[in-house]
Parts: structure tokens; sequence; C-alpha cells
């Protein structure tokens, strides 16, 4: 029986498998599946300072090895979350607060909304599917640095978290440009944006007609991604991008991330990060790995 | 809700790009007509949301058409023997109120099949007019199970078998007569459509089950909205798939 937990900063995770933010909702329905107690955290969807609609349907297409969605957004807003979720999610495990906000200030109004009451904030600088706001902030090393200020100072007791978009020019600048804005950690790779169309009808299948796309098949320019950023900045790193299975979160994690999230491999299999969890045990245990931390950053390349 | 590793009993043809396929569960999931489930699809990455036709004690029925590369798999992958995984049961149901006691089932297409599971679940306890819309006589499937019904009119676009025309049509024939306490549907959203214009302003309840791509199945990724008429959004997967007519832009 392995150590599973990871501590990322200084708050301690049962283990590195926490669902991401718009897979898993604020947990209550996979909560009927299994007992989401076991997760090491769940990463909410992305919490805006109104209600949000979100985008028309379809708002999900499937291509070989991924799928794209877009959302847009929809959630009941933060107060809201704060109403009804937050507690009884907190009286499972730990909670990545994920904000979306559409102005600089507006990110640190919902900061400070949820400052010391969730575990961690998530930043989504990264969402590609909302006009305003979202990617807008994530792509630009100097807009990463300026929102990543402005949310950390409206933080006096809750880590920050930034989670980077892969559709930008440099991983590893936009990473120190998050560590010297002050995050306290960062998390990657949010979805790519694609696109994918419905030939006899010579449409997108997406009303967005652009969705973000995630699953096994991003997996490798994930790992890549991750390796990259770990080697940028000197504060954690969450990896994600396509883990359906153990061996999938130890590569994340040997490429330097410290914890794992698992998005798209819920709707494949409710059960994914129970699993995920399970065998990630396993896994220590055949190769003598004592505590599953030992394995961070342990690639050696050729 | 549940996931279970089910053993597939048999998957056969049952009309033109139409397949029956029966599972075996462990053990007995009680399941509410007009539920559905998720069914795994080998390598794809989305569960294809599937409508439960039967539920006879560990035996669960699955009609489903091939449309695209999902339910291509399902036809051609599953054989009696092998494992799929499922998850189930989703979603509200139909919910059939005591007073209820005419009941009127108007189905068109593939939405015969949850239809189909309120016919077994209401036969003999309610009165039922059913009423089920075909392209044509080589699409109609399942007619003994829809015979449970107290009067089943078949209809086809073309005539080719039954009524010609559709089952709305065929149903608002006959709504004089039978003067139903709730009406009960599953179809394209044109035929949804023509029904809320045809039963407008009679103050019938009208049930319908709508359909959308689907990401969780659970309700929690939000990607299978639909507008309600009060402007906000509902979850066909999980406040659905069943809902009140007036309650549902369509």
């Amino acid at each position: 029986m392995a150590d599973l937990s990871v501590t990322l900063c200084g708050v301690t995770l049962k283990n590195p498998v926490i669902p991401a933010s718009g897979t898993f909702g604020f947990g209550r329905e996979f909560d009927e599946i299994y007992d989401i107690s076991c997760l090491g955290g769940v990463a909410t969807k992305g919490l805006t300072l109104e209600p949000r609609r979100g985008n028309p349907v379809p708002r999900i297409a499937e291509r070989s090895g991924v799928i794209l969605n877009a959302v847009g957004l929809q959630n009941p807003g933060v107060e809201s979350f704060l109403e009804h979720d937050l507690a009884w999610l907190k009286g499972k495990t730990r909670v990545l607060a994920n904000v979306a906000g559409r102005t600089v200030e507006e990110y640190g109004r919902i900061c400070a909304l949820l400052d010391g009451k969730a575990d961690f904030i998530e930043l989504n600088i990264s969402c590609p599917n909302v006009k305003s706001g979202g990617m807008a902030f994530g792509i630009r090393p100097e807009s990463i640095l300026e929102v990543t200020r402005a949310a950390k100072s409206a933080l006096k007791r809750t880590p920050l978290i930034v989670k980077l978009s892969p559709n930008v020019e440099s991983i590893p600048r936009n990473a120190a440009a998050a560590e010297e804005g002050g995050a306290d950690c960062i998390s990657l790779v949010n979805t790519f944006t694609g696109m994918a169309i419905d030939i006899e009808k010579r449409r997108p299948i997406l009303a967005n007609n652009t969705g973000g796309v995630s699953g096994a098949g991003i997996k490798p320019i994930a790992v890549r991604m991750v390796y990259e950023a770990a080697h940028a900045v000197s504060i954690p790193v969450i990896g994600m991008g396509g883990i359906a299975c153990a061996e999938d979160a130890v590569e994340f994690l040997m490429a330097g991330a410290s914890a794992v999230q698992v998005g798209t491999a819920n709707f494949t299999d409710t059960l994914a990060c129970p699993k995920i969890i399970a065998g990630l045990n396993e896994w220590c245990d055949r190769h003598g790995v004592a505590r599953v931390s030992e394995l961070v950053g342990t690639l050696r390349l050729n | 809700m549940r996931e279970v590793n089910a053993v597939v009993l048999e998957n056969k043809r049952i009309a033109e790009n139409v397949f029956s396929l029966t599972v075996s569960t462990d053990d007995e999931i009680p399941i509410r007509p007009g539920q559905f489930a998720m069914l795994g699809a080998g390598e794809h990455v989305l569960r294809r949301p599937i409508a439960v036709c039967k539920a006879e004690g560990e035996r669960v029925t699955f009609c489903y058409q091939v449309k695209g590369a999902g339910t291509r798999y399902l036809s051609q992958n599953y054989r009696a023997g092998e494992r799929i995984p499922v998850l189930l049961p989703l979603g509200n149901g139909f919910f059939v109120g005591e007073r209820e006691t005419r009941i009127a089932v108007v189905g068109g297409g593939v939405g015969v099949f949850p239809l189909i599971s309120l016919i077994r679940a209401c036969a003999g306890r309610k009165e039922i007019f059913s009423y089920m819309g075909f392209r044509n006589k080589a699409a109609l499937c399942m007619e003994y199970e829809m015979q449970r019904s107290d009067k089943l009119t078949i209809a086809t676009d073309d005539g080719s078998a039954g009524f010609h025309g559709t089952a709305v049509q065929a149903f608002m024939q006959d709504i004089e007569e039978i003067r139903p306490d709730a009406v009960f549907s599953c179809g394209p959203v044109p035929m949804l459509r023509a029904l809320k214009n045809a039963v407008a302003g009679r103050g019938i309840p009208v049930y319908v089950s709508l359909e959308e791509r689907m990401g969780c199945g659970v309700g929690a990724c939000l990607v299978c909205v639909c507008d309600l008429t009060d402007g906000r959004h509902a979850r066909v997967c999980k406040d659905g798939p069943v809902f009140e007519i007036g309650e549902v832009e369509l």
C-alpha cells in the first residue's frame, strides 16, 4: 500500500487525482455513482460573477480518440456555488474553485468572494469557448502576468493555481509569467481549439463552430507541455490532457506534475478516477515506490 | 444509477437500420419507463445514450438506429456473450399520474422505443391509445409490444402500412373520441412541434421525451441542454429527457 498523498502549496491531498473542471460539475452527480471523498480533490465547473447560459447546442462532437466541446461556461454563478455547493463539496474532498472573469477586475472580485473558503483557486484564463475573457487572458505572457497579479492581490489565504492554455506561442514563457505574477501553482493543459465538420451539411458540428479538443489523442502534446512548464518554474504543476488510466497519470508525474486532473475519461467511464487511484497504488507497489510523490519529475532524457 | 459490465444476450437487426440489443445486468436494477442508459462503444470516447425499451428482471433491451460511427460500432461489435459497459438508469422517465387513467401514446421513428417501456408499464392498469408512426412498412418493428395497448394505430408516411400519414394526424382524428387525460410522446422535433400545435388550448397535459448529443449522461457536463420557455436551460440527461411540452422550446 503506497502513500498516495501529495502536498500542493501546503495543502495535502489524499491522492494526486482530481476530476478536471467542466467534466464533473460540483461533484454531486458523480457522488450518486461513487463516494467522491475518495478523490484527491475536485476542480469545479468554471465560476463566473453572474450566472451564464452558455452556448447553443450541439455543444459536443467526437473524433478518433478525442472530443470537442463548446459549453461556453454555463454555470449558476459564484454566489450560488457559495450558497449551495461549496460546504457540501468541502465535506467530501479538496475544492479547486475554477474561476472565469470577463475583465481583470472581475477575476479579482470572484477570487475575493472565494478567498479562505475554497482550498485552491484555479484561474481559468484559457477557456476557448467564450468571446470575452477566457482565453483572451491566457495567450500573451503580459496579460497572464496582469490577471495573475489581480487575482493574487484578492487572495489572502487561498493558494492560486493558474490554468494555462496550450493554444500559445510559448508554454515556458507563459508559465514563467504566471509564476512572476504570484501564482502558487500552475495547471495545464486546457483544451486545444479545434473544429469538426459535418460533411453532409458542409457545416461545423458544434453550434459554436469551434470547440476545445480533449481526450486521449492530445496526451503526448500535453505531456510535452507539462514537461516544458515544469522546467520553467519552481512552483508545483498539475498536469492534464488525455489521462485515462494510472499509467497515463504516471507519465505526467514523471514529466514533472505533482498532481493530475482527469477530464474526458469521466465520460468514457464514470469510474475512471477511482480506477486511476487504485491503479496508481498498484503501480507503485509493483515498482517498489513507497510514496507516489517520489515519482514527480523523475524523467531522464535520452 | 450504476455502472454495470453487462453481458450481451442478443444484438439483432429488427428493421431497416434498426437493431435490438438485449443485455443481462448482474441483478435486477429498478428502471422507470422512459429512462435511458449510456452504452460503451469500444474505442469511441463518448458513450451513446439509448432509451430502455424493455426491462424484465435483469434483462434490459435497447433498440437503436444506426446513425453514425458509434451506433454502427454497437451494431457490429457486440455479439452474444460479450461484455458491454452500461451506465443506468438515467434521466427522469415518464410519470403517469394516479388520475390519468386514459393515456394517449404518440411516437415517431426511433421515438417509439422509449414509449414501448411506457406501454409495458401501463398495460392492464391504464387505458392506452397508441399512435405509432414510421417512414414506411420496412421501418415498422416491435408491433407485438405496441399491441399491449387497448387500441393501436400504426401510421406510415407513404401509406405502405396502416394509416397513411403521421402519428400526430392519426391521433388528432381520434382525440375527440378518446379524450385522453394525458399524452406521452417521443419522436423527431418537427413531430413534437406538430403535436404541440395540434393539442394547444385543449388543456391536456403532454409529456415529451427529448434527444440531444450528450457528454457524461449524468448531469455534470452541461453539454445536452435544452431551452426552457422561461429562458433557463435544462439538462436533457438529468432534468429530462421527459418534459411537459409547454415547458420546453421546440
